[in-house]
């Protein structure tokens, strides 16, 4: 019973030392340099494949599974899609006006598997399916792999 | 002491031990297998209200702040705005968004909150600590093996495995396997 009382209050010491902000999510970020959000959507065919670091606030959470963050450019109206695997990043729906701090890969899809027309998945989120002539169209999106919110 | 007493002390003990993980990962299980038809973490309202001032394209995002903080009399700390197109503007607070559109003359009041117990155990349940937390999943999933396995033993005669118990157990089997017959 002594070894039982002890491990319960060595956890406890170990919750109270180990007590994180929670504001780091997924891998540990290796880029210094920071992309602006704008060049890359500017001109996203250089970036598509390549790492980037970038830092914008937070202007959409995905609801449901906390698998996207919608981050926005320094300067002017526009914002790219940070998306990350369902359950192995999951971003808090109080992110929102935060500021994140994100790396990842630049890659393109069409609109079509952007809105995810076909299989309803997400049910309950903003969707727009396109039209037929839009479908093809590339958009570009950021694979996170690390992200801090600061 | 034989080996069933070993086995029936090691089932309630470690029984014991994975109560709290037992629930936790049950009831988050019951929530996020739902994830289609509700939120599981969240309670959230989107209320669609009409504003009154009007705005220029030209106007800076302070102005358009201002006219909204005072339009909806907030008092809360505002965090941050994106301004998505020239009338439209996000104002972002704790817990709370403000999405307007000034040519539409609406704006969309989104308030966010916990769901209590619920979020707290799915974020454990769908490891988001990651870490050392996925040690203590892997162990309590060992302990889950562990309880199968011992609770098979517990009894024996009439109402242990070589009774009706391996029963229960091939029923047990069964139901799996005939859903992956079905839909695999």
């Amino acid at each position: 019973m002594k070894i039982l009382k002890s491990a319960i209050l060595g956890i406890l010491l170990f919750t109270l030392i180990n007590a994180e902000d929670g504001k780091k999510y997924g891998s540990e970020l290796t880029l210094t340099e920071k992309t602006d959000v704008t060049a890359i959507l500017e001109k996203p065919a250089e970036f598509d494949g390549k790492k980037v670091l970038i830092e914008g606030t937070i202007v959409g959470v995905c609801e449901s599974r906390g698998c996207w963050i919608d981050v926005a450019a320094k300067e002017g109206y526009e914002k790219i899609r940070v998306k990350v695997d369902d359950g192995v990043i999951v971003f808090p729906l109080e992110a929102k006006g935060k500021t994140a701090v994100v790396e990842g890969e630049v890659y393109a899809l069409t609109m079509e598997q952007e809105h995810n027309c076909a299989s309803g998945e997400h049910k309950g989120e903003e969707k727009s399916c396109c039209s037929e002539s839009e479908k093809e169209k590339k958009v570009y999106q950021i694979k996170g792999l690390g992200a801090v919110i600061k | 002491m034989n080996w069933r007493k070993w086995n029936n002390v090691l089932h309630r003990d470690i029984g014991y031990l994975a109560v709290g993980l037992t629930l936790i990962y049950s009831i988050s299980g019951i929530a996020v297998n739902h994830v289609n038809e509700w939120n599981p973490n969240y309670n959230i309202t989107k209320d669609t209200v009409a504003i009154a001032s009007s705005a220029d394209s030209s106007e800076t995002n302070e102005s358009l702040i201002a006219k909204l903080q005072n339009e909806f009399n907030i008092a809360d700390t505002l965090k941050n705005s994106f301004r998505s197109a020239p009338l439209k503007i996000q104002l972002f607070f704790e817990k709370k968004t403000i999405t307007a559109d000034f040519e539409k003359r609406s704006a969309i009041v989104e308030v966010v909150s916990n769901k209590p117990i619920l979020r707290e155990s799915n974020f454990l349940h769908l490891n988001a600590p990651k870490k050392l937390w996925t040690y203590v999943a892997d162990a309590f999933a060992v302990s889950l093996i562990l309880l199968a396995i011992t609770g098979m033993f517990m009894l024996k005669g009439k109402n242990g495995l070589s009774g009706r118990g391996k029963w229960f157990v091939i029923a047990g089997f069964i139901i799996p396997v005939a859903f992956l017959i079905i839909y695999f």
